[in-house]
């Protein structure tokens, strides 16, 4: 069987499982890993509130602060897979294809285009760098994609590209936050903390936002990204490591087997059930209903980002390989935890920063290198979502906090050993796919040195206003009051795309 | 007859000169703040207030409200509700002309309300948290009150204005608490750790009261941490700088101020004082200048090719905002941008207030500039010993200049001031670097004519020539020097030629050995600070080595707030919706109108403002105060939105209640913290039993009204020292730099850090929370996961949070389970061969009250199953039960696991 038709083989399966998997996801009280454990008070049935037997008025909500609430609007997707390249691929190499700059290159960049700018590193009057890259069009919607993604060029038509993005921020801490967060400084929720406060999660065994990095570091703005800023801390993103215990705290104790942590639980739970029958606290219900859930994350999440009992032709398909940190890995995690019911992952692929400062942060070396990385798991990964009927309800987001600037850089008028790009806020692009969006199309157009967006230009703040309604919700009225005011992810910008809705 | 009508009627009737109420009876008198404002806020101020302002017409102000709009007519017209074109619009039948356009019309009841406002006169009024705070009246005899006549607490006010409440809501209060159980609340309130042993035995054989009891706990230092903790969500307190690289940095003498003040009792006013403007104090001491780090702690961003000034305006106006939240419980973030739609304070406002905090030194620059130094006993001497030379030779006012150098090496002017680069660079956006034959600028320079430069920099090569000429590459050589290479980071000393006035400096370097872009040197300052006088006197040679040691100190040093010299102020603009790129006009600074007036003799600085903020007749400091405090206590303040008492907060559940507090910590306890808890925690109404019947907990879910005692998780810190403390482990140690107790591997993985979580060996692994190393992109993950906050901007309340992550930590980190390990063999050696007896004895420990025999029953099956467990599985009991110095058996091993059990109780996680 050659690996397609095995994907197939696996699609047909899959279908099969699928129809039982809400009935699992119901059913997670007894059969985890074998052993049964009968709670005490609660189901794993959304719709139970023990609470309310009892003549308390509380909402799910009180009880479980992650339990899945509707959205006030129809919504197009459910669960939000994000790329993050943190550093930011070049546009000019990868998708935006400029014939002018290919005729300019190494040509002093026009003073009209430097004239009032910043930035990062660049002083004086750059040079301009034609692409580095080899460009065609691909598939039926004629997509532009370069040679240093192969894979993904077969995949093109799935996506709809954004390619005049701008943003304000030229650093990556505060452009990473600008992106992650809608606000350039710290201390704002991130796009997922916004998304599972607004909508819970399905699966009460996994956490409900799952951040998975690669590239040997956590984004320049830290965990900040994936913070849960002015909201409840319950909502931050909770990173599963590939290394050590997937989450923390997970593993139990040295010595303690599984078997004795279930009698712990069982006897705190006894206890704690006494000590409401005394003080009659809905809080005391609520952490019998944590420590189950503990129970079960420790055997779920285990199983989940184990990926060695993946079939061949899955780890062939993704390139991925069990026990490394990887982005094709995080790939992979990412398809598991979507189809488990997790409302939002979050990878971060670190090491996009392209200066032209060594030969890993070259355009033309690189480049093509983290290319070679990224290519196969991410087309993987929306092909694998399409058989398994998962694309439609899930949104996959890919881009950098910036782009990178059509001129070489000559950092603070230096001569650079490499050919490196710097960052640049005007115009680049990004891709989603899958629920709700438009399948094949490219909006907005940039110069003819990709310097600036001419037509359909798109702001960050447009971009989170187009996550926020595939996801049912009105971003104008999606706020959180704090410090005496409503906050909103949009702050008090943002308009939805309506040209890449599908 | 409709109210419409008498209204209309009563109108004529002022007309016509009739004393309206004779004929139709007394009226009450409308409340502008609790009656018109919810109004207008509700359907006017959307178009009418703030930016948007329709028709001319805002509601938002007084002068505003009353302005000539538009149609060249006022809109109000005081006296005249007929005549007033705000009625006219509200009930026109065009529903092209009747407002709220395009929406609901108000009801009639709102419109007569506003009628009979504008008849009585139009009285704009204040929103309460606006008006001063005053005594208000308790009845002698406290019949309404709580708690038996016979005790002392039902002297206070707070059972008084609780049990009033509680009377109109036909709610009744709880009987008190059992006594070891308050005991324990009060320990945990106000120590963050349980009682001591002593303090158990004195309390319960009856050598204590309950008051004497709180007593003992708040001259307890322990006192001072926890409620530091409180202090630093506020102060926004952590060990690194944030954003991208987030280097560590020296806040904790901070910190450690914070703990000192409180365990000293500092009265609330001289402790804001001393933060906010502690360097602007006469002779300001030591501790006063560390008070100052309150406000640097705002992020520092080192990230290359940031602009600098683009994050000193960030942390100014963090400064601003945070002020404003921590003292006035004020949302100024909204200002920042345009006129607040709700609150009275304007968009210009923000800025004249933060014109007083815009003129510090501090430059967001890498070293965190200024920065107090921590001399040693011997530098110490050293520095008297230069000071009383320098005074000799030319009086005191020089030697103060060279003492505030010495303290905090200002003034002085920043590598990155530095411009028009030829064959230079500001490498990595912070720190001046000439190449050979480069040159650059040092603008706007005032010398004060001093006759020496002193120059901050590090080189890995030697004869790099550098000369300075006056104005351009032209100019007259003010210094000619060679800057050779060095050992780390150094201060030179280089003659200068003395002038006065502003200079534009000229720098230019040679140096044949460098390669064509290689920067021979990077300088980090330079500063115009004359030579020692009395040159080639005996004794000299001394003092001047004693100088240029000190210069290169590199011990403790602690950012600090300096005050720009008069030559180096800066004006400040407001910035057009809050882009600090767009300059408006030119602001001086200024408070806002709406809150209590100026003093004129109070300086127009800093001090100035902190005096203001401290004065009585301010109406939002004590207030806020007050209902923190009371949050930290019963989980809720009187005010629920402690972030903010403006007209958009929740209106107070005890308002009489929050103003008695707040007029008696001003004018009874002078400001005094400790008597403010004392006096709560010993009322009658925080003595209350906590349980409560499904009833009461039905009629008042959150507790809002106080009919039961406070039941409340405890937080991140407390959980951990909690544990550490029953164990044993817990070290009594206080101060000193952060600490980093054990963590999993791998937390930390920052870009551009070197920087790594190495293990706090012996006692300091075992601390209290408040000391454990706070980095704010990646803060000790158990403290997250128990709803602390990364302090990256100022946090009024941590929201509380119910998790499974929660019970992960407890159940499986490994400092729960060594302090498990521990508790457990205290239960083993004194079960004596009963394990009930352990078991006993071990929750005894822990909740101050014997076990039930249900309760028992649970964890007695558990320690068998564990005895079970281990007998069958001795290879994972000598892994389960590690102490130092003792042998496991499968009998010890159950009792830990009994006590982990113990440890994740609710009620041990949860204040009783």
């Amino acid at each position: 069987m050659s690996s397609i038709e095995k994907l197939v083989f696996e699609f047909e399966m899959q279908k099969l499982q699928k129809q039982t998997r809400r009935h699992f996801l119901m059913d997670c009280v007894g059969k985890i890993g074998g052993l049964a454990m009968a709670p005490l008070l609660f189901s794993c049935d959304p719709g139970s509130n023990p609470a309310k037997s009892m003549g308390l008025n509380l909402s799910n909500r009180d009880l479980n602060p992650l339990s899945p609430l509707a959205p006030p609007f129809a919504s197009k997707a459910k669960s939000i897979i994000y790329l993050h390249m943190a550093g930011s691929p070049s546009q000019l190499e990868l998708f935006d294809y400029k014939p002018e700059l290919v005729k300019n290159h190494n040509q002093p960049c026009p003073e009209s285009l430097l004239a009032g700018r910043k930035f990062a590193f660049i002083r004086g009057v750059p040079n301009l760098l034609g692409p580095q890259a080899n460009f065609a069009q691909h598939g039926e919607s004629g997509a532009w994609v370069s040679d240093f993604l192969p894979h993904f060029a077969k995949v093109a038509d799935e996506v709809s590209f954004l390619k005049a993005v701008h943003t304000d921020q030229f650093n990556h801490g505060p452009a990473q936050l600008l992106m992650q967060t809608g606000s350039a400084r710290l201390g704002r929720p991130s796009l997922g903390s916004w998304v599972t406060y607004g909508l819970g999660t399905e699966n009460q065994n996994l956490p409900g936002f799952v951040v998975l990095t690669s590239g040997g570091k956590t984004p320049d703005a830290g965990k900040s990204v994936w913070g849960s800023g002015f909201l409840p801390s319950v909502y931050q993103g909770v990173q599963c490591r590939s290394k050590g215990d997937p989450v923390l705290y997970l593993e139990d104790p040295s010595g303690m087997s599984r078997d004795l942590k279930k009698n712990v639980i069982e006897a705190i739970n006894s206890v704690n059930q006494e000590e409401f029958n005394t003080y009659g606290d809905p809080e005391i219900l609520a952490r019998i209903n944590q420590y189950e859930m503990a129970y079960r994350m420790q055997i779920e999440v285990p199983e989940v980002m184990n990926i060695s009992d993946e079939p061949a032709h899955i780890h062939e398909l993704y390139g991925t390989e069990p026990g490394v940190e990887s982005f094709a890995n995080n790939c992979l995690l990412a398809r598991k935890l979507v189809e488990k019911g997790v409302r939002f992952v979050q990878l971060y692929d670190w090491g996009w920063d392209t200066h032209g400062t060594d030969h890993d942060g070259s355009i033309d070396m690189g480049l093509r290198n983290k290319c070679g990385e990224i290519d196969r798991p991410m087309s993987a990964l929306l092909l694998d979502l399409k058989q398994r009927g998962l694309l439609e309800e899930t949104l996959v987001v890919w881009g950098g906090e910036f782009g990178r600037t059509p001129m070489q850089e000559n950092r603070e008028g230096k001569t650079m050993g490499f050919l490196g790009r710097d960052h640049h806020v005007d115009a680049f692009t990004m891709w989603m796919a899958g629920g709700g969006i438009k399948r094949g199309a490219s909006h907005g157009t940039t110069d003819d040195f990709g310097f600036q967006g001419i037509e359909d230009q798109v702001s960050v703040h447009d971009i989170h206003a187009t996550i926020l309604h595939l996801m049912g919700f009105d971003h104008e009225k999606f706020t959180y009051d704090f410090q005496g005011r409503p906050f909103r992810l949009t702050d008090v910008e943002g308009e939805l795309i309506r040209k890449i809705l599908a | 007859m409709n109210r419409y009508r008498i209204a209309f009627f009563l109108s004529i009737a002022l007309a016509f000169a009739i004393i309206g109420f004779l004929v139709f009876g007394e009226e009450k008198q409308v409340d502008f703040s609790s009656q018109i404002k919810p109004i207008l806020n509700k359907h006017c101020i959307s178009c009418h207030g703030g930016v948007k302002k329709n028709g001319g017409f805002s509601v938002l102000f007084e002068e505003e409200a009353f302005a000539i709009t538009e149609s060249g007519h006022a809109a109000i017209i005081p006296g005249d509700p007929n005549g007033s074109e705000l009625i006219k619009r509200l009930t026109q039948s065009d529903p092209e002309l009747r407002m709220p356009y395009q929406r609901t019309p108000l009801s009639e009841d709102e419109i007569d309300l506003l009628k009979t406002w504008i008849r009585q006169g139009a009285k704009w009024g204040k929103h309460w948290a606006y008006e001063p705070v005053k005594e208000p009246e308790i009845q002698t005899k406290l019949s309404a009150g709580i708690g038996s006549s016979d005790s002392e607490s039902s002297n206070s006010g707070i059972d008084f204005f609780v049990g009033e409440k509680l009377q109109e809501l036909n709610l009744s209060p709880s009987a008190e608490e059992e006594k070891m159980k308050l005991l324990r609340r009060a320990a945990l309130d106000i120590t963050g750790l349980p009682p001591s042993e002593d303090l158990i035995k004195d309390y319960q054989s009856g050598k204590f009261s309950y008051e004497q009891a709180v007593d003992q706990l708040l001259a307890s230092p322990a006192y001072g941490e926890k409620w530091a903790t409180w202090w630093l969500d506020l102060a926004r307190y952590a060990d690194t700088k944030g954003y991208e690289r987030d280097v560590s940095r020296t806040m904790w003498p901070f910190r450690d101020w914070v703990i000192r003040a409180f365990n000293e009792d500092k009265p609330f006013d001289e402790f804001t004082i001393e933060q906010l403007a502690g360097d602007l104090l006469p002779n300001p001491t030591q501790d006063q200048m560390i008070a100052t780090a309150f406000h640097r702690n705002t992020m520092n961003n080192d990230e290359g090719g940031t602009q600098d000034e683009e994050f000193r305006v960030a942390a100014v106006l963090d400064r601003v905002n945070t002020t404003y939240e921590v003292w006035q419980s004020t949302t100024m973030a909204c200002v920042q941008c345009h006129s607040h739609p709700y609150d009275p304070i304007r968009h210009e406002e923000f800025y004249q207030s933060a014109a007083f905090f815009n003129n510090t030194r501090d430059e967001d620059t890498h070293n965190e500039e200024p920065k107090l130094r921590f001399y040693s006993e011997e530098e110490n001497g050293q520095v008297a010993a230069i000071l009383t030379w320098v005074k000799e030779k030319e009086g005191a006012q020089k030697a103060d200049q060279r003492a505030d150098f010495l303290s905090f090496r200002e003034p002085k002017y920043h590598a990155h001031l530095s411009e028009d680069f030829d064959k230079a660079e500001l490498i990595d956006t912070k720190w001046l670097g000439m190449w050979p034959g480069g040159s650059a600028y040092l603008r706007n320079v005032n010398t004060q004519g001093s006759d020496q430069l002193l120059i901050d920099y590090w080189s890995g090569i030697d004869g790099s020539k550098m000369t300075i000429r006056n104005g351009g590459p032209s100019g007259e050589i003010m210094a000619a020097f060679t800057l050779n290479k060095t050992e780390g980071e150094i201060v030179k000393e280089v003659p200068f030629k003395p002038i006065t006035g502003k200079v534009d400096l000229y720098l230019e370097v040679q140096n044949p050995n460098a390669k064509p872009q290689q920067n021979t040197s990077t300088i980090v300052w330079f500063a115009f600070v004359p030579t020692l006088p009395g040159k080639g006197q005996p004794g000299f040679t001394e003092v001047q080595k004693s100088w240029n040691a000190l210069l290169n100190f590199k011990g403790t040093q602690l950012p600090i707030l300096i005050e720009n010299p008069n030559y180096m102020s800066r004006s400040t603009h407001v910035f057009e919706r809050g882009n600090w790129l767009i300059l408006g006009e030119k602001v001086n600074s200024k408070v806002p109108v709406t809150l209590n007036e100026w003093n004129p003799e109070w300086p127009q600085n800093r001090l100035g403002f902190a005096y203001w903020l401290t004065d009585k007749s301010n109406p939002l400091t004590s207030r806020t105060l007050v209902n923190r405090v009371w949050d930290q206590l019963f989980g809720r303040g009187l005010v629920s939105t402690l972030e903010d008492m403006g007209t958009q907060s929740d209106p107070p559940s005890h308002p009489e209640l929050l103003d008695y507090l707040a007029w008696k910590t001003m004018n009874t306890y002078d400001w005094s913290m400790k008597s403010l808890i004392r006096e709560i925690v010993t009322s009658a109404t925080y003595k209350q039993k906590s349980a409560a019947p499904a009833e009461l907990f039905s009629a008042d879910p959150q507790n809002k009204w106080y009919a039961r005692g406070p039941r409340i998780r405890l937080n991140a810190e407390q959980i951990r020292d909690q544990a550490l403390a029953v164990s044993g482990l817990l070290s009594p140690k206080l101060y000193g730099p952060g600490v980093k107790p054990h963590q999993p591997e791998g937390i930390w993985q920052t870009v551009y850090n070197g920087e790594s979580w190495t293990e706090s060996e012996g006692e300091d692994g075992y601390r209290r929370g408040i000391y454990t190393f706070l980095k704010r992109t990646s803060p000790y993950p158990s403290f997250i996961s128990f709803d602390a906050g990364s302090r990256e901007v100022c946090l009024s309340r941590r929201i509380v949070t119910n998790t499974p992550l929660q019970a992960l930590v407890t159940l499986n980190d490994p400092v729960f389970i060594e302090a498990a390990t521990h508790l457990g063999k205290l239960m083993t050696d004194h079960s004596a061969n009963s394990p009930e007896k352990g078991i006993a004895f071990g929750y005894q420990k822990l909740m101050l009250q014997p076990i039930s025999s249900e309760k028992q029953k649970a964890l007695k099956k558990l320690y068998d199953q564990a005895v079970l467990d281990f007998k069958s599985h001795p290879e994972e009991m000598v892994k389960f039960y590690t102490l130092e110095g003792d042998t496991s058996s499968p009998e010890k091993a159950a009792m830990a696991v009994v006590a982990n059990a113990l440890m994740n109780l609710d009620e041990f996680l949860t204040k009783p």
